[in-house]
């Protein structure tokens, strides 16, 4: 036991040293950490403020479009406030228009209209309060260009500013604010079912949509509500029968009384376990990939004998088993530890602030993860998945290092093993929706794959027969898997040239 | 201590069709220095790697120090292959410590000697050095250190002396004596046979996976008929005739071995010699060397071997 200890010890000192190691260790939470900040970040800072021009022939549509565009951004202005509102300590100006939340309002809430009859809109009277930089921003037609001229010509005039040849006049947060798009409404826009007649969208980018789209959302209902008013329906009725919406809620028998709603918390579960397989798939590769690298390494500069000069074939394969392992294992308790712990911080935040009253504790995301991890069977069945899916894979990427004395001998027999490696990820979405469904039920069943369904299938309550069954089927197959490997270990680690056929290993399987 | 460190019984290796090892027997007595001699496929070490165990014989017994493998007592044993590897990462020092403690030493005795024997050996300045920026030669000594840490009392060294220079050859030949002296049993693969003469007390060559010769090096020598070389510019063939003189062999131009019988004297060529006024321009009357001894004895089939 000893020696499986001091090879174990020397395996582990020796991937622990490396970079890839701790970049591994770090460079999780940091990506969890990006991954969700960055959108936020992006929204908030990313996009500078797009200026557009709007020439309009018919002069009919282009005010429709400017009170709903105008519309808009009032609700982020607002929208801000109200976030501005929940600070703690509550804004001065704002502090008497703030509402408690209640049941059916998770976040306190301010009384806008209390506060614009009071103050009359007028944010700028709100000391602290920066409203969100508006993403689009009309400007006046550049001078030179009549916008009564004809439609070709006027384009001709708009191509440099669109070209970003000529800015437009400075501003305060750009000093050559470019003319990012140009919209014009041809003559005759709207009559009929002209096509010929469509509004021109100019933009050089045409990755952002958003201008775009939003106009076009606009005048498609306008067109829509003159088209009814001409066949003498009132709009108004139509606008009421397309809000009705068919009522529906989610429920869940497993759930006790009175808490059969399904929320948030629920789907995260449901959810949460393809996280889970995946984390399994990367982790168990990863550090079988090691045990490869290692034992081709020993093999390959012939350390190998003094080995085994030492310790029998049957140590070294556990002590390197235990070595890497050990390695996984504190990797994945650091990206746990790291997910937990910034989960906790959060919710602790979430939590002070839900007793201040500005939130509802019902609804924080980082107290639904950590609920998850404390609740369910998540981790403990992680944690004994890792541990027999990984003696499993290491032992078979071990065996195939003893025959390999090249990584390029060991991409051979790696083409194969990967494709049987993929089966899992290809299933991962279809299991989670049918957790007992044949697919996952014979899926199952089969012990190089049962790590991976089964913890898909976790917290789908699969029958206790299939918990028990394909554990004690895993588990002798792992059994199965170290001695056969352990033979052709004990054969291989020795050879020297060209890695044996297939047919021989049967062979040294049945005799040594 | 009567019962030798080592002894091989009738041992066969057969890989396939092909005899490694053929019906293989020796005896190491303890407290000597062992060679083990033979040419490039002679089945050196396949026949060490039996001894230890790695690899199991395809009949016959083997036993080490009084056991019937040397995984039982693979703490008393340390052994350097042929191909030297170290793991590139690991410090000096480490490596050393690393494999005296699978040989059984505590943590803290296991640094202790490495940090000991690499100060006693020269390598004092590279403990801290990563394998991997150390010399073949540095990178050789550490890993004979790391076979001796444990401080065995049966050493097996294959090919112990390749790849190192001159004066590192003197540090190992050191090392070898210096354990033989504390009683330990050393037995050492090679075909650098100027080693084997200076330091072995008793030697067996193989050729072919079968045992040629095993015996002490006055043994060896005396496998050989005693023979006089000498330069001449003359016909040596008058010397056909002189009593005790059983043959003239061409060894070159103007180079002549003339081989002796049993216990005739030498001097006995040189008279014949001035008689028959042959003029000589050197005449040496040394033994045989373990050269001679060797290529006598696997001369012939080592060419072929070591094409197979």
């Amino acid at each position: 036991m000893r020696y499986i200890w001091l090879v174990g010890l020397r395996e582990f000192l020796e991937n622990a040293r490396t970079k890839g190691f701790w970049i591994g260790i770090f460079l999780f939470p940091v990506i969890i950490l990006v991954s969700g900040a960055l959108p936020i970040l992006l929204a908030k800072k990313g996009i500078s403020t797009r200026h557009y021009v709007v020439i309009d022939q018919t002069g009919e549509f282009a005010p429709k479009v400017r009170t709903e565009l105008g519309r808009q951004r009032t609700t982020e202005v607002e929208d801000a406030l109200h976030d501005f509102a929940r600070r703690d300590p509550a804004p001065r100006e704002l502090a008497r228009f703030i509402r408690a939340s209640g049941s059916n309002q998770p976040l306190s809430r301010l009384d806008l209209d209390g506060w614009k009859r009071h103050a009359g809109s007028n944010y700028l009277t709100v000391s602290g309060f920066n409203p969100p930089r508006a993403a689009w921003l009309e400007v006046p037609v550049p001078k030179g260009i009549n916008p009564s001229n004809d439609v070709p010509s006027i384009e001709a005039q708009l191509r440099p500013w669109l070209r970003g040849e000529f800015t437009l006049p400075p501003s305060e947060a750009n000093p050559s604010p470019k003319l990012f798009a140009a919209v014009i409404i041809p003559r005759g826009y709207g009559v009929g079912t002209n096509e010929s007649a469509s509004l021109r969208y100019w933009a050089e980018n045409t990755a952002d949509t958003s201008l775009r789209d939003s106009i076009q959302r606009q005048l498609s209902d306008e067109l829509r509500r003159r088209e009814y008013r001409s066949l003498g329906v009132d709009p108004a009725i139509i606008a009421r029968v397309e809000a009705r919406r068919a009522p529906i809620t989610d429920l869940n028998p497993r759930k006790a009384e009175g808490e059969e709603k399904v929320g948030m918390a629920d789907r995260l579960r449901q959810w949460a376990p393809s996280f889970f397989v995946y984390l399994l798939w990367v982790s168990i590769f990863a550090v079988s990939q090691m045990l490869l690298n290692s034992v081709i390494e020993e093999k390959s500069n012939r350390i190998i004998e003094v080995l085994l000069s030492s310790v029998t074939p049957g140590e070294l394969m556990l002590g390197k088993l235990l070595g890497v392992a050990m390695t996984g294992g504190i990797m994945m308790t650091a990206w746990f530890g790291s997910i937990i712990g910034m989960a906790s911080v959060q919710a602790r935040i979430f939590s002070s602030a839900a007793a201040a009253g500005a939130v509802n504790p019902a609804a924080s995301l980082p107290t639904d993860v950590l609920s998850l991890f404390q609740s369910t069977w998540l981790l403990p069945g992680f944690a004994a998945y890792f541990i027999l899916g990984y003696i499993a894979y290491a032992t078979i990427f071990l065996t195939i290092g003893s025959l390999c004395n090249t990584l390029k001998d060991a991409q051979n027999f790696m083409g194969p093993v990967m494709l049987v490696l993929m089966v899992p990820l290809f299933l991962m979405p279809f299991i989670p929706r049918d957790p007992n469904g044949p697919i996952a039920t014979i899926f199952s069943w089969i012990p190089l794959y049962t790590p991976f369904v089964m913890m898909n299938r976790i917290t789908g309550s699969p029958p206790l027969f299939d918990v028990i069954g394909t554990g004690i089927v895993l588990v002798g197959f792992d059994i199965l898997i170290l001695w056969g490997c352990g033979r052709i270990f004990r054969l291989a680690i020795l050879r020297t040239g060209q890695p044996p056929r297939i047919i021989e290993l049967f062979r040294w399987l049945r005799n040594r | 201590m009567s019962e030798p460190a080592l002894e091989l019984r009738n041992v066969s290796k057969y890989y396939g069709e092909f005899c490694a090892v053929n019906d293989l027997s020796l005896t190491v007595p303890r407290g000597c220095i062992y060679g083990f001699l033979g040419p490039n496929g002679a089945g050196k070490t396949t026949s060490l790697r039996m001894i230890l165990d790695i690899l199991r014989p395809s009949s016959g017994t083997i036993s080490v120090l009084g056991a019937p493998s040397a995984l039982d007592v693979r703490h008393r044993i340390g052994y350097l292959p042929e191909e030297k590897g170290l793991y590139k990462k690991m410090k000096a020092w480490a490596v050393i410590a690393y494999f005296a403690g699978l040989k059984g030493l505590s943590s803290g005795d296991a640094r202790r000697r490495a940090f000991e024997l690499l100060e006693r050996y020269g390598l004092k300045d590279f403990a801290q050095a990563k394998t991997e920026a150390l010399s073949k030669g540095m990178g050789q000594k550490v890993q004979v250190l790391a076979s001796i840490a444990h401080d065995p009392e049966l050493v097996i060294l294959d090919e112990p002396f390749s790849g190192l220079d001159p004066v590192n050859q003197g540090v190992l030949e050191e090392i070898v004596t210096d354990l033989r002296d504390r009683g330990r049993t050393v037995l050492f693969s090679t075909h650098v046979m100027a080693h084997a003469e200076r330091l072995c007390d008793r030697l067996v060559i193989i050729g072919g996976g079968r045992r040629l010769f095993d015996g002490t090096m006055t043994e060896a020598r005396r496998t050989l008929p005693h023979r006089v070389r000498l330069h001449t510019d003359d016909d040596p063939a008058p010397l056909r005739g002189v009593p005790g003189v059983t043959g003239l062999i061409s060894d070159g131009p103007g180079a002549w071995q003339v081989e002796l019988s049993e216990g005739a004297d030498p001097q006995l060529v040189l008279r014949a010699c001035f008689e028959r006024a042959i003029r000589l321009q050197t005449f040496n009357a040394a033994e045989p060397s373990l050269h001679d001894v060797f290529m006598k004895l696997v001369g012939p089939s080592a060419r072929e071997a070591s094409f197979r």
